[in-house]
């Protein structure tokens, strides 16, 4: 049986916008906990969770990492995630395999756009979380109003467990509100200890207030804890963390508290808030089987969960795969059963055996053996031979098939290629590894020119990648400019007939295929019908019209950009005893596709990026000229204390090199974030400049 | 706060999963409800009709709520006898609300 109780683990992320105090806010967790002797720091490239190169010298996350500590009798498995948008994918799947999360809102700007991305992203999985108001100790923190932009910008119920004593430099420490007592930290320094004491009269009226809008909402969500309520005026300690819990895994209100990581406050009661309010592996409903699953004769049946059970049959989700010098990693969240070295699974996914070789605990870049796993943990399989991220692991007693995760779309291209013959097959193999780490990055060969084109999430995406590809494998590449990751679609239905026919001496070729053209609405891919009636194009030439249209979807009709967005019906055909193959058959659809798409009213699209602008008050007219000269819709402004937050939707086209003009323009004091939003036609005038580059 | 009536749980609405608490009724000393707070539902389709927001009364009745639209978060109405004397976003401020119409009386 596992070493530690499933009701005292917890599977835990955690989460923000870039430059929240993730990374610093872990660090301090690992040091409180006795996971580590010495606190790292970000701006020193020390810390535990950032162990690669690229990230010590960026001081950024790149890569989530996984640690795991001891607090209170409970086991905490924590997973640090990046907060650049350009690395969403780590935190999207590391969110698909937690019990629960912590929130990190920076006290200075409040609710960023990360934070809200990655909070519709936890919405999406369901996972419970708690808010850390970090950062109290900047100049220009101010908790009400951080406090103010989760229901602004979230549209949450917040719930404040805490209230800050002090602020800035001033930042002392917190009320904490269900005990209704003062926490202060004695000092700010390296493992600062805290004590209790009376609240500060000052606060008094302000402390009451807050409790009773503590206790009124998290009494509404268990009936005992009204009772308990009405009988004695009020509840105890007890009572009332035990309704957060149900109010937190419900997700009816999300706690919050605050501190400051980087001076040593307010760590502690965040770690207990981790014990006693978000979720152990047994409190959480279960992960779902994959659509099709568990329904049982055509009944629209809520769909299968598996339970945290170790006596139950092994079910894992592999999220994430590295490779290092030692070889190949996955990753694997267990919801059930126990899984020793050595034994057979099932990739379900993929619908092979796999067996299980060495298994390891990761504390970061470190591994600790171990010879068993269990429903609730998560641990770092090797030996496994063909198993990507997202593939189910299940025993063959019960081969089921865990929901599968999604992965954002790539918008940005650049081509590369080796710069000595040499390189070309360590190139082909350094990047193979690197898209089977990493889902959102993408890999393929331009038909005309041969070149390879990465695609990714971002230039930052790309240039780390690059930067892998040259440290991990030695391979140098020469990188051709970032290029917008442009799509084809059509606007309105065309049905366009073509037959294939060869048939002037030896074995002849003929096939003929009617097929419907039309629009879909964006995002909804390429969906194909067969509506052939009467055999007049036989069942066994069906695939080979379909493959034909997917091969010439890939070089659409304008510029070369895959066509996307639209359905294609085939309708009718013919079809010649001898003459008729699947070859026949797949160039005739390539064709229909060049000749219809034509006809369908063919436009790029261009994906438009969701911009915010942090600028000072007197740089705002030129940050906003500039943006609208870049194409850019302001969506919004609204001041931030002295500073002014400028949205808009721009054209990533518009955008690369953004960066250093915005430096310039503002004397480098402003700054920016950016993440996909959706794709748009692009104008005429820049749909005729990217035509006849492609020509 | 030390309520001013004794309060309990009055009808429940069993679904899947866990059930809810569709009001909690006060009682006087002697034990006679005099108050009730009761969960804003809705909206509620009869076939011919759809009702924004409704609530149940006394007699388990369901009763249409107008204005349709509560007061943002006014999750609960809290009446005295059959009238209703206020609204809140949770149970608790309800019963506030009931509390201070009858300190008010």
């Amino acid at each position: 049986m596992p070493a530690t109780p499933l009701d005292k683990i917890r599977n835990i992320g955690i989460t923000a916008h870039i430059d929240a105090g993730k990374t610093t806010t872990t660090e301090r967790i690992l040091y409180y906990t006795g996971m580590s002797h010495k606190i790292g720091e970000v701006h020193d490239g020390n810390t535990t969770t950032d162990y690669m190169e690229q990230e010590r010298e960026r001081g950024i996350t790149i890569t989530s990492a996984a640690v795991t500590c001891e607090w209170k009798d409970h086991r905490i498995n924590i997973i640090d995630t990046p907060g650049h948008i350009d690395f969403n994918i780590e935190v999207n799947r590391s969110l698909r395999v937690l019990d629960g999360a912590i929130f990190i809102i920076e006290g200075v700007a409040g609710v960023q756009p990360q934070s809200e991305t990655n909070w519709r992203l936890a919405d999406r999985y369901n996972v419970p979380r708690i808010i850390f108001i970090n950062k109290l100790d900047r100049t220009g923190a101010d908790f009400f109003r951080a406090f103010a932009t989760l229901k602004e910008k979230l549209d949450i119920v917040a719930l404040p467990l805490q209230l800050p004593i002090g602020i800035e430099d001033k930042f002392l420490g917190v009320v904490d509100l269900i005990e209704m007592h003062a926490v202060i930290w004695d000092g700010s320094e390296l493992g600062a200890s805290f004590h209790i004491e009376p609240i500060p009269s000052d606060l008094e009226a302000q402390a009451k207030e807050y409790r009773q809008v503590l206790l009124d909402t998290a009494l509404s969500v268990d009936d005992a804890g009204m009772e308990e309520y009405f009988d004695k005026g009020d509840v105890a300690a007890a009572t009332l963390r035990r309704c957060i819990k149900t109010g937190t895994i419900s997700g009816a209100f999300r706690p919050v508290l605050c501190g400051t990581a980087f001076k040593n406050k307010g760590v502690q009661p965040l770690l207990d808030a981790v014990v006693d309010y978000l979720p152990s592996p047994i409190d959480v409903p279960g992960i779902s089987v994959a659509a099709g699953e568990g329904e049982e004769d055509g009944e629209y049946s809520e769909r299968r969960r598996i339970k945290a059970d170790p006596s139950a049959p092994f079910a894992g989700l592999a999220f994430k795969i590295i490779n290092d010098k030692y070889g190949t990693l996955t990753f694997v969240r267990v919801y059930s059963g126990t899984l020793k070295s050595g034994d057979m699974v099932m990739n379900t996914t993929r619908d092979h055996r796999e067996r299980i070789g060495r298994m390891f605990q990761m504390h970061a870049d470190k591994r600790a053996e171990i010879k068993e796993v269990f429903a609730g943990d998560i641990a770092a399989f090797v030996g496994l031979k063909d198993t990507g991220t997202g593939d189910t692991l299940a025993s063959s007693q019960d081969p089921v098939v865990l929901e599968r995760m999604a992965f954002p779309v790539p918008v940005i291209d650049i081509s590369v290629e080796p710069r000595t013959k040499e390189s070309v097959e360590k190139m082909s193999l350094g990047l193979q590894k690197l898209a089977g780490e990493d889902p959102s990055l993408r890999l393929r060969t331009d038909q005309e020119s041969g070149q390879t084109i990465l695609s990714g999430m971002g230039e930052l995406h790309l240039e780390i990648i690059i930067d892998r590809l040259r440290r991990e494998y030695g391979v140098e590449a020469n990188i051709g400019a970032p290029q917008v990751a442009y799509r084809e679609t059509i606007t309105r239905p065309h049905t366009e007939t073509y037959t294939h026919k060869k048939q002037t001496g030896g074995s002849g070729q003929y096939a003929e295929v009617k097929i419907v053209f039309e629009p879909v609405a964006r995002n909804e891919g390429v969906q194909f019908v067969n509506k052939v009636v009467g055999g007049t194009v036989p069942k066994e030439y069906i695939p080979a019209v379909e493959k034909g249209i997917k091969v010439q979807a890939d070089t659409g009709v304008l510029a070369g950009f895959p066509t996307v967005d639209f359905k294609y019906t085939l309708i009718d055909g013919k079809y010649h005893d001898v003459d008729s193959s699947a070859l026949a058959f797949e160039i005739a659809a390539k064709a229909c596709f060049r000749d219809g798409m034509k006809k369908a009213g063919p436009i790029i699209l261009e994906p438009i990026m969701d911009v915010e602008v942090t600028t000072p008050q007197d740089h705002v007219g030129d940050v906003v000229g500039d943006l609208n000269r870049r194409r850019g819709m302001i969506q919004n402004q609204e001041s931030s204390g002295s500073t002014i937050i400028v949205r808009a939707h721009v054209p990533l086209k518009e955008m690369f090199g953004y960066i250093s003009d915005l430096r310039s323009m503002t004397k480098g004091r402003a700054s920016f974030t950016m993440q996909f939003h959706h794709y748009d036609p692009v104008p005429r005038n820049i749909a005729d400049e990217i035509m006849a580059k492609s020509a | 706060m030390q309520p001013r009536l004794r309060w309990m749980r009055g009808r429940r609405e069993e679904g899947v999963g866990a059930s809810r608490t569709l009001e909690w009724i006060g009682c006087d000393d002697a034990g006679e409800a005099i108050a009730r707070v009761v969960r804003v539902q809705g909206p509620l389709c009869t076939g011919w009709r759809r009702f924004q927001a409704v609530a149940l009364d006394a007699e388990a009745k369901v009763v249409e709520l107008r204005p349709a639209e509560p007061p943002d978060g006014a999750g609960w109405l809290a009446c005295v006898g059959g009238q209703v004397v206020g609204r809140g976003a949770v149970p608790l401020a309800a019963v506030r609300a009931v509390e201070a119409a009858l300190d008010g009386e």
